[in-house]
This record gives C-alpha cells, sequence and structure tokens, in this order.
C-alpha cells in the first residue's frame, strides 16, 4: 500500500506514455475508419441502445447537453459515448492500424491532394451519417463550420501579422449582405428585388459565386483599413478597424434598398452540410497552406520586426495588403455562409458582441495558429451551447475559463502550430 | 492504488444506482411547451419577464394537475431555452427544442431579430410558434406555423394619429425614434404616413433618429424643438422614455409628448419619474385601471415577483394561454407529434375572440391578431389612467 | 445662432463622459502599453457604486435627522465611490494584467475584456435584470438665455470633468509619481531599472483611471438616470477610439479626443439627418486617422508588439 503511493506521480506519466505507444502507429485513416464504424453503429443500433440505457434520445452532442440539465441520466450518457464512439474507434482504429498504413503509404507516392481529399471524403462521410440522426446536431455543426472559418481567417490578422483589428464583423456583415443579396436577385422571388432572373433551380450551382461575391465585397471593404495600414499600425489600426466595424453597420441602416436596420431575409437554405464542409476544408486548406507560404513568413517578419524585414527586401505594403485582403475575403465568405444558414440578417447582429465572440476564440485557441484557430472555434462554441442551462451565470464561467487560459497559456492553448498535410495522411511507423 | 480503484467503483455504482431510480420511473406522456427567450444578451429584462410569466402559468396548470385534453389530463413541462438574443441562437434553440425535446409548441423568441429567422425554422418544421412582442411582418409573412401576441405596426400608428388630432388639433408633428430597432422605426413609419394622410405632406416636421443603446438625444431633440412641432411621438421603450422625456425638458421643450405600447410598463414612471405625469400613449392594456383577469394577473405577477409586469409579461402571458387553448381544442393529443403539431396549429387558427388579458383577439389568415387599443393617461400621481378605447 | 449654442452645450456635455472614460484609458495606455478593455465596464460599476453610496448616505443622513445641501452629498458620493472603484482597478490589474505581463500585449486585453463580461453579468445575477434610477441628489434647475436652454447640472458636470483632467494633469506633471509615469511610458523597460518598482506604478496606474471612470460614472448617472448593466460597452469602445487618437504618451490629447468625438457626434446630427450620424462620425475619424497617423499629439513611434 505504501508503496503504490510512492509510485503516484509516477503512474501519469508512463501511463500517457504506454498509451501514447499503443497508438503511435495507427495513421488518420485508420482513425477515420473507426469513426465511420461508431457512426454507422449509432446510425443502426443508437436509438435501441438509448432506450435500453434510460436514455430519453440519442443524446445529440455526447450528452455534453445533458449534464447541466438531468445530470442523474449523464452517467448513461456517458456510457452510451463509450460504448458507441470510444470502444469502436479505439479498437478499429488500432485493429486496422496494420492495412491502413499500408494504405496511406500506397496513397503517398500519388499526389498529395488525392490522399487528402480521399480522407476528407471519408471524414464527410462520417460527418453526414453523424449528423444525420438529429437536426440539431446538424445544425450545431455547421454552425461551429463557420466559427472555424470566421476564426481562421481573423488568425491571419491578428495572430500571423501581429494586427489588433476589430473589423472582422464588419468583413462578415459585409460579405453576408453580399452573398444575400446576389441570390435573392437571382434566384428568389423577393420583396425588395422582384422577380428572380434566373430559374431557382440553377441556385445551389451558383451558390459558390455568392459567396465569392461576399468574399469580394469583404475584400474590398478591407482596402479602406488595408490602406492606413501602410502608414500606421498597432493601436492606430485597432481603432481605424473598429471604426470601420461602426461605419459598415451604420451604413447598411441607411441602404432602404437591403432591408435597412430591419434586415434582410428570405435567402434560400443552401447552407447544405456538404456546401459548409467543402467550404471549410477549401479555407483550412488554403489559409494552411497561404501561412506556410513565402508570404506567409513575410508576414511573420512584418509582426516582428517591420523595419528589419523591410530591410530584408519583404515588401512590407503588398504583405499587408494581401493578408488583410485574404482575411477579410474569407470572413466574407463565412459571412455568406451564414447569411444562408440562418437566413435573416440584421446589421444590428454585426456589433461588439460579436467581435468579443470571434477575438475570444481566436485567443483562446492559440495565436498564429491553424489548429489553434479549429480548436478555439470549435471548444469555444461548443462551451456556450453545453452551459446554456446555466443561464446567466455562463457568461461568468465561460469568461472565467478564458481567462485562466490566458494567464496559464498567454498566447492561447495551441498557439504556432499550423499543420502539413502530408505528415497527417501518411503512414506512421 | 487498491483504494483509489475501489472509491471509483464504489462512487460509480451509487451514480449508476441513482440514475437508476432516477429514469426507473415510467414515462408518462407529457406535454411539451418550449419557451425561446433572451435570458442572456442585450435584453435580459425581456428574457426574464417571459420566463416569470411562462412559470407563473405553469404553476396554474401544475395546481390544476395538469391540462385538460379531451378525456386525459396531461402534465406539462416548459423547456426554457436561452437564445441570448442573438439570431443564430434563437434558430439553434427552436431547432433543438423541435426534433430534440419533442415540443408541441413554442413561444417565442421575442424580438424580430431572433423572431424572424427562429420563425423560418419552426414553419419548416411545421410546428406552431407564436411570438408575443414581434412586430415585424416578415415574422409571420407566407408563415401558416407562425402567430404573434401583438399588434402590428400598421394598426397602431394610425390610431395615435388620428386621437392626438381629435384631441389636440395638432397639425405639426415630430417623431423621434430608434432607427436600428425593429418596433419603433415601423410603428415610426406607420405613424409618419397616417399623420401625413391626415395634415397632408410635410407635416412631420422633425423625423429625427438615434440608435439602440444611445443615452443622449439632446442634438435630436435640439433639432426637434428648432422645427416647431406642437407635439413629438416617441414609440421607444420605457428605459428610453425616461431619458427622451428629461433630456426634452431640460431643453425647455414643453410640448405634450406622446408613446405607444412600449411605454406600458410600470418602469416607465418609476425611471421618469413626474416628467411623465399627464403623458399620453396608446395601449393594450392600462394596469391601474385594469379589471377582472387583466387585474387578477398584474397581482399575481406582482406578488410572486415583485414588481408590475411589463407588456412582454402579459403578452407572453396570453401567447402561452393562447397555445393551451388550442391544445385543449385538439380534443385529444394522439401520440404522434407530427400529427398533434400539425392539429395545435389549425385550432391555434380557428380561435375567435380569445378573451386575452391585452385585449380580445382574433387571428387573421396571416397569424396577426385583431385587437382593440387603449389610449392611457399617466396620472399626476403616476399612475396609468383608462383615457379611450380605439378599435380598428 | 440659438440653435448652434444648443448644441454647442450638449456637445460639451457628452464630451465630457467621452474625455472622462478616455482619460483612463489613455493612463493605462499610455503608461503600461495596454488596452483596457474592462475600463467600459469599470465605469458602469463606478456609476452602480455611486448609486449605492448616493442610496447609503441618503439614509443615513436621514436616519440622523440631519438636513444637507444637496451638492455636499454629490461631492462625498463621488469621492467615496471614486476610492471604492480605484480598489476595482488595483483588483483587475492584479487578476487580469500582472499574469500576462510577459505577455503578448493582445492577450491581455482579452483577459481585460473577460472581466468585463464577468462584471456585466455579475451585477446582472447580483442585482436582476432591472433597470436602475439614479437618486437626484440635486434639484435640477433650468436656466435660459434667450432659447438657449442649461441645467445647473450641465454647468456641473462640465466643470466637475474639467476639474478632474486639470488635476490629472498636475498629478501628472508636477508630482513625483507622475514624474515615474511619464518615465514609464518614455521608456518601459528601463524605468523598473532605476528603482521605480512597476508593480507600484501599475497598480496606481489602473487606480486613477478607475477612479475617473466612477467620477465619469456618476456624473453620468446624474445626466442620464437610467443604469443598465450593459451601458458600457458601447461608450467604452468609442471613449477608446478617442483615447488612441489623441495619442500615445499624450494625457491632455486624450481629453481633448473625447471633447471631439462629443463634438463630431453631435453637429454631424444637427447638420445631417440622424440615421447618418454613426456612418459620418466615424468617417471622419478614420480620415482624421489617415492624414495624422500617429493621433493628434502622440509622436511617431514603431510600436514594437510584444508577441
Amino acid at each position: 500500500m505504501g508503496g503504490s503511493d510512492l509510485n503516484q506521480p509516477m503512474l501519469k506519466p508512463v501511463l500517457i506514455k504506454r498509451l501514447r505507444d499503443f497508438f503511435a502507429p495507427v495513421p488518420a485513416l485508420a482513425w477515420l475508419a473507426g469513426i465511420l464504424c461508431a457512426v454507422l453503429i449509432e446510425y443502426q443500433w443508437g436509438d435501441a441502445l438509448a432506450v435500453a440505457l434510460y436514455l430519453p434520445k440519442v443524446p445529440p452532442l455526447f450528452g455534453a447537453t445533458l449534464v447541466l440539465k438531468q445530470p442523474l441520466l449523464f452517467p448513461w450518457a456517458m456510457l452510451f459515448v463509450c460504448l458507441v464512439y470510444g470502444v469502436p474507434i479505439v479498437l478499429i482504429g488500432r485493429l486496422t492500424a496494420g492495412p491502413a498504413n499500408r494504405a496511406a503509404a500506397a496513397l503517398g507516392r500519388m499526389p498529395v491532394w488525392v490522399s487528402v481529399l480521399l480522407h476528407l471524403l471519408l471524414l464527410y462521410i462520417a460527418l453526414h451519417i453523424w449528423t444525420e440522426t438529429s437536426d440539431y446536431r446538424l445544425q450545431v455543426a455547421k454552425l461551429i463550420m463557420i466559427a472555424v472559418m470566421l476564426t481562421l481567417s481573423l488568425n491571419v490578422i491578428n495572430g500571423y501579422m501581429g494586427e489588433f483589428s476589430c473589423s472582422h464583423p464588419g468583413f462578415m456583415a459585409l460579405g453576408a449582405y453580399m452573398a444575400s443579396v446576389f441570390s435573392l436577385l437571382l434566384f428568389k422571388a423577393d420583396r425588395v428585388f422582384g422577380a428572380p432572373v434566373l430559374p431557382e433551380a440553377w441556385g445551389p450551382y451558383f451558390f459558390p459565386l455568392a459567396l465569392a461575391a461576399g468574399g469580394m465585397a469583404a475584400a474590398l471593404g478591407a482596402l479602406v483599413v488595408a490602406i492606413p495600414s501602410f502608414r500606421t499600425r498597432g493601436d492606430y489600426l485597432a481603432i481605424i478597424s473598429l471604426a470601420f466595424m461602426f461605419i459598415v453597420k451604420s451604413a447598411i441602416e441607411n441602404i432602404d434598398a437591403i432591408g435597412g436596420p430591419r434586415g434582410l431575409g428570405g435567402q434560400p437554405h443552401w447552407s447544405t452540410l456538404p456546401a459548409v464542409f467543402a467550404g471549410m476544408s477549401l479555407c483550412i486548406w488554403i489559409i494552411n497552406n497561404f501561412v506556410r507560404s513565402t508570404l506567409g513568413k513575410a508576414l511573420n517578419a512584418v509582426r516582428d520586426n517591420e523595419t528589419a524585414a523591410e530591410a530584408m527586401t519583404v515588401n512590407t505594403r503588398r504583405t499587408k495588403m494581401v493578408a488583410f485582403l485574404f482575411g477579410a475575403f474569407w470572413a466574407g465568405v463565412a459571412g455568406g455562409f451564414y447569411a444562408h444558414e440562418v437566413r435573416h440578417v440584421t446589421p444590428g447582429g454585426f456589433g461588439i458582441q460579436n467581435l468579443a465572440e470571434v477575438l475570444a476564440m481566436v485567443y483562446f485557441g492559440g495565436l498564429n495558429s491553424v489548429v489553434g484557430s479549429i480548436v478555439g472555434a470549435v471548444s469555444i462554441s461548443f462551451l456556450s451551447e453545453i452551459l446554456k442551462p446555466l443561464l446567466l451565470y455562463k457568461w461568468i464561467v465561460i469568461p472565467l475559463i478564458l481567462i485562466l487560459v490566458m494567464i496559464f497559456r498567454p498566447t492561447g492553448l495551441i498557439a504556432f502550430r499550423d499543420f502539413d498535410p502530408r505528415r497527417i495522411v501518411g503512414p506512421r511507423r | 492504488m487498491r483504494k483509489w480503484t475501489t472509491a471509483l467503483v464504489v462512487v460509480l455504482a451509487v451514480v449508476l444506482a441513482a440514475g437508476l431510480i432516477g429514469c426507473g420511473e415510467k414515462r408518462q406522456a407529457t406535454i411539451k411547451i418550449g419557451i425561446n427567450a433572451p435570458i442572456t444578451g442585450d435584453i435580459p429584462k425581456v428574457g426574464e419577464g417571459t420566463k416569470y410569466a411562462a412559470q407563473m402559468w405553469l404553476e396554474g396548470i401544475q395546481a390544476a394537475g395538469g391540462l385538460q385534453v379531451g378525456d386525459k389530463k396531461y402534465p406539462v413541462e416548459l423547456v426554457i431555452e436561452d437564445n441570448e438574443a442573438k439570431a443564430e441562437s434563437a434558430v439553434k434553440a427552436n431547432t433543438k427544442m423541435i426534433t430534440e425535446d419533442g415540443v408541441l409548441a413554442i413561444i417565442g423568441p421575442q424580438a424580430s431579430k431572433q423572431a424572424i429567422p427562429a420563425g423560418g425554422v419552426a414553419n419548416d418544421y411545421q410546428t406552431l410558434m407564436i411570438s408575443p412582442w414581434s412586430t415585424n411582418p416578415d415574422t409571420t409573412k407566407n408563415r401558416p406555423y407562425v402567430f404573434r401576441g401583438c399588434f402590428l405596426d400598421p394598426f397602431q400608428g394610425p390610431v395615435v394619429a388620428k386621437f392626438i388630432k381629435g384631441e389636440f388639433g395638432f397639425s405639426k408633428a415630430a417623431v423621434l425614434y430608434d432607427v436600428a430597432s425593429d418596433y419603433p422605426k415601423g410603428l415610426a413609419e406607420f405613424f409618419k404616413k397616417a399623420w401625413e394622410e391626415i395634415n397632408g405632406p410635410g407635416s412631420v416636421v422633425a423625423y429625427e433618429s438615434f440608435t439602440t443603446k444611445d443615452t443622449d438625444f439632446s442634438a435630436q431633440l435640439t433639432k426637434i424643438k428648432d422645427s416647431g412641432a406642437e407635439f413629438l411621438f416617441t414609440p421607444q421603450y420605457y428605459n428610453e422614455v425616461a431619458l427622451i422625456v428629461k433630456q426634452a425638458h431640460e431643453l425647455g421643450f414643453t410640448q405634450p409628448i406622446v408613446g405607444s405600447d412600449s411605454w406600458g410598463s410600470a418602469e416607465t414612471v418609476k425611471l421618469c419619474g413626474p416628467d411623465c405625469y399627464g403623458l399620453f400613449f396608446s395601449t393594450h392594456y392600462a394596469a391601474a385601471g385594469a379589471q377582472g383577469a387583466t387585474k387578477e394577473f398584474i397581482d399575481r405577477y406582482q406578488k410572486k415577483y415583485g414588481y408590475v409586469p411589463d407588456d412582454v409579461a402579459a403578452l407572453t402571458w396570453d401567447s402561452i394561454r393562447l397555445v393551451a387553448q388550442a391544445i385543449e381544442k385538439t380534443g385529444g393529443l394522439t401520440g404522434d407529434l407530427k400529427k398533434d403539431r400539425q392539429a395545435v396549429r389549425d385550432q391555434m387558427a380557428k380561435i375567435k375572440d380569445f378573451a386575452g388579458i391585452t385585449g380580445n383577439m382574433t387571428f387573421t389568415e396571416e397569424g396577426d391578431p385583431i385587437k382593440c387599443a387603449v389610449i392611457v393617461r399617466i396620472s399626476d400621481k403616476g399612475e396609468f389612467e383608462f383615457y379611450k378605447q380605439v378599435c380598428p | 445662432m440659438a440653435f448652434f449654442m444648443q448644441n454647442v452645450i450638449n456637445a460639451l456635455q457628452w464630451g465630457s463622459f467621452y474625455a472622462l472614460i478616455a482619460l483612463g484609458y489613455s493612463m493605462v495606455y499610455s503608461i503600461l502599453m495596454l488596452f483596457n478593455f474592462t475600463h467600459g465596464d469599470i465605469f458602469m460599476t463606478g456609476a452602480y457604486i455611486g448609486l449605492g453610496v448616493a442610496t447609503a448616505l441618503l439614509a443615513l443622513v436621514a436616519a440622523l435627522g440631519w438636513s444637507l445641501p444637496g451638492w455636499l452629498l454629490l461631492v462625498a458620493t463621488i469621492i467615496i465611490s471614486m476610492f471604492i472603484t480605484s480598489l476595482l482597478g488595483v483588483l483587475v490589474e492584479r487578476v487580469g494584467y500582472r499574469p500576462l505581463r510577459s505577455a503578448p500585449r493582445a492577450s491581455a486585453a482579452i483577459t481585460g475584456l473577460m472581466i468585463g463580461i464577468i462584471l456585466e453579468y455579475g451585477n446582472l445575477a447580483l442585482l436582476g435584470t432591472q433597470r436602475l434610477s439614479f437618486p437626484e441628489l440635486i434639484q435640477t434647475t433650468t436656466y435660459s438665455v434667450g432659447s438657449v436652454y442649461f441645467t445647473n447640472k450641465k454647468i456641473f458636470i462640465v466643470v466637475v470633468a474639467l476639474l478632474l483632467m486639470v488635476g490629472l494633469h498636475q498629478f501628472i506633471q508636477k508630482s513625483r509619481w507622475g514624474m515615474a509615469m511619464r518615465a514609464m511610458s518614455y521608456d518601459f523597460p528601463i524605468v523598473p531599472l532605476m528603482g521605480v518598482s512597476l508593480n507600484l506604478i501599475a497598480p496606481l496606474t489602473f487606480a486613477i483611471g478607475s477612479a475617473l471612470a466612477a467620477a465619469g460614472g456618476i456624473l453620468y448617472g446624474m445626466a442620464y438616470p437610467v443604469l443598465d448593466p450593459f451601458m458600457g460597452i458601447l461608450l467604452g469602445w468609442k471613449s477608446f477610439v478617442a483615447a488612441i487618437l489623441g495619442g500615445r504618451g499624450s494625457i491632455l490629447g486624450a481629453a481633448l479626443a473625447g471633447f471631439l468625438l462629443g463634438f463630431i457626434e453631435i453637429f454631424t446630427t444637427m447638420v445631417f439627418p440622424s440615421t447618418f450620424r454613426d456612418l459620418i462620425a466615424y468617417s471622419i475619424i478614420l480620415l482624421i486617422l489617415t492624414f495624422r497617423p500617429y493621433g493628434f499629439f502622440g509622436q511617431a513611434h514603431s510600436t514594437q508588439l510584444r508577441l
């Protein structure tokens, strides 16, 4: 007995190391197979299992929503999650590691995009089956993916370039309105714009165009912030961007053609799961490549020391311009997705509250980090969803968590990390 | 080591046993009603009123042993979801209540910003939703499953315009409203239209606006005073009313100030004080002169929560009773949610002359109620006195 | 002319609030190089503390049966609340900013933002959702010159705001503490090596800033007597604009920029339709910054973000 107490501090690292060694040879492909299996199990037998475990329904978000509402049910939900997700993912992941590694190696000989696409396809199928069981789950998943895009695009400016930009809600609003106007004008009989120009059935094929239009509008707006940033930076830029946000909100309120302060509604429901998933994947892929490119490194150089960067032949103006337009573009695209998911946008919805949320996601997840942005957006959205039963106290708990994270990890949970897709999809030892 | 394992096993066993006992009860068919309220976010007061009114209603039902539908008494459960005063949260909350919690009908969201997108969701899932407070026409437009509990702006604007013309005979009006908020903007527009129909174009001599959360209206009020307006119409919420009236008086504006149903809160007088005495506004009900069910509601609410309910609470109370009546009228639930929701919606559309505490209601095709308005004068003791009734 | 003068008076009052809040922002910003996003909410808390102190004082005076003049109570309220709120400022510095001194500046800004949210919702949880009305400590008297109207409160507000500004300026320019602060704003890393403890200067800066915010909050409560927990957000962000617009290292610049912002907002409403207020007012700010990229009084410097 006494000995075991002595061993206590050693126990954890040893256990973790063992687990790590155990799972080290599992490639992404095998994990995906496990996930696929788990969601299939849930799809097939989830309801029956839920009934057997006294649950009213399949827990929509891994039972997390039950913790506060019906704590007595929570152990059962945990058991459900273990049985449905934990066991299959671990078992199948580990068991198929061998063949999956060989498959990954074979894929590795092809161009990298083939392998990445295959992985994404598998992930999408898993996600599709997972969201099939519950529309609530589907909606939460979609909104989280939109938040990921938004966070990532802000991280380009605030993290990689090191400015403190407050204009993101403005960019998002520009994108949301532009994309809405595009789709309402062309495809929808609307009070404001009259009869549609093109048949509505064509609409979904033109959705990427609508999104691109939204992104472009946001990028155009970003010029207003980017050009002054040549002469000034840091703190002055923060208020330029803040002023920009107020200007966008006020400008939209004054254009009655797009609904003014009452907002613009009736957008077609085009933000389907495949569309949002494709948008997010593309966004992550492109931003990840962007920050790993020479231009991305130039961004870091500008952030760390502008004068030195200039001396080292970095074209600071071009770098800043590109980063701003790039970040704004993706924020605009995210806004377009948002508008076609919620299907009603008001200028008041893109304000300071929104800004505080995006900032929280970026700094919680980690500065200068693609992985961190994903983690930040997912975890803050998730937290905010499961803590809802706390009502007012939710907004005391979430800030407290954020403050603690900031104190113990000042640059955020996973800072300074982007990923190499080759390593992720590649085989393990 | 073993000690810990034992402890863990014991804890788990206890929790599981508790869980077993907790869920061991036989599941009974309950009627679930969803409440989609802005409990956090920038209008927490609205959320609180919604929640309190709904809970007070539930208490009454529970005391009666449940809701009588056909020959069976069903226990009722409220599913209260916070929409954080955000559009996407309201949409998520509606989806969750409809698909996960299996509610029969939804009350809320209150503000149009959330009610329009959330109404889309309710309509898609063919579930009855009634927004007690949203005045934007888009909330119910082309949505057979969405209703509202308040009257629309096109009605109230002319009521006020006619009342002022008849009462004072003025011909020059000034309007001050919040451009970023749906209700004041709509009402201001309809008032302007109605006034100009009566007095000819150009008779609204000052049409000034501000933005939500503004507190200084001195520049707008200076302009209004300078325009020579004979009275000021300001369809604002009570917190702004207090500021507008006080600042107007400080700037030497002594003409009457007239308001709309959003003034109808006890807080108006509490915050505004003697500055508001003698002013008129149109509303659904007058708290001071209230009689019968209205008075009963106000007294009960005040006793329970310590303050006089505002219009949100009263409208929520009516809405939830409307829903209850629709459920009762179905004459029996099948247990199949889809069918029951349809039945409830159909009964809702058929309701005629519902005796609500905010007036009698009948729904139009669009799901908007038709009801009478009351003109109220704030007495010199700070009470709301019934002055006149105006019906469409 | 009367119309114009009336708006000048309006703008003076409105600008006083921006200026008072901007001063607090500017203190922390100039001396410690931090964005203190809690400041708007400290302003809100200060107003509520003022409400509590005023109510307590009124009750005390009534209990003792004294009859004190209103302005005396008001001054007492302001002084006591400034003191209590400055303690809050010190607490915020200790909890939210000191642990992050070596972290990126933006991270500290985020903790500030979060403490602000906690203050807002803590207030809601504590006092409920009802809006509270600020007690009338002095009776409103309206004076008029021609057709220009002003009240004794407006005069009081502007005078107190100006007094506080002048007082702060004297403190920064003349006292030894002020000298330390100015030194800090010139060269942040060196001053602690000269024997001035950062752990003393930083809380002091926060305390002074918060005290000013509290004074602003009470004056605000007098002018706009409806308090709500979210009242500091918009005012805070706008004052933040004013503080930076004033220029780094210039406390007086912040105050002037605050008044300027007030004047811009009121005068755009005067000239243009009021729906265009924010659009035009902030476009003007944007233009100013395009041509004076370092604010009014700020020296051109390369802000090295400590990332």
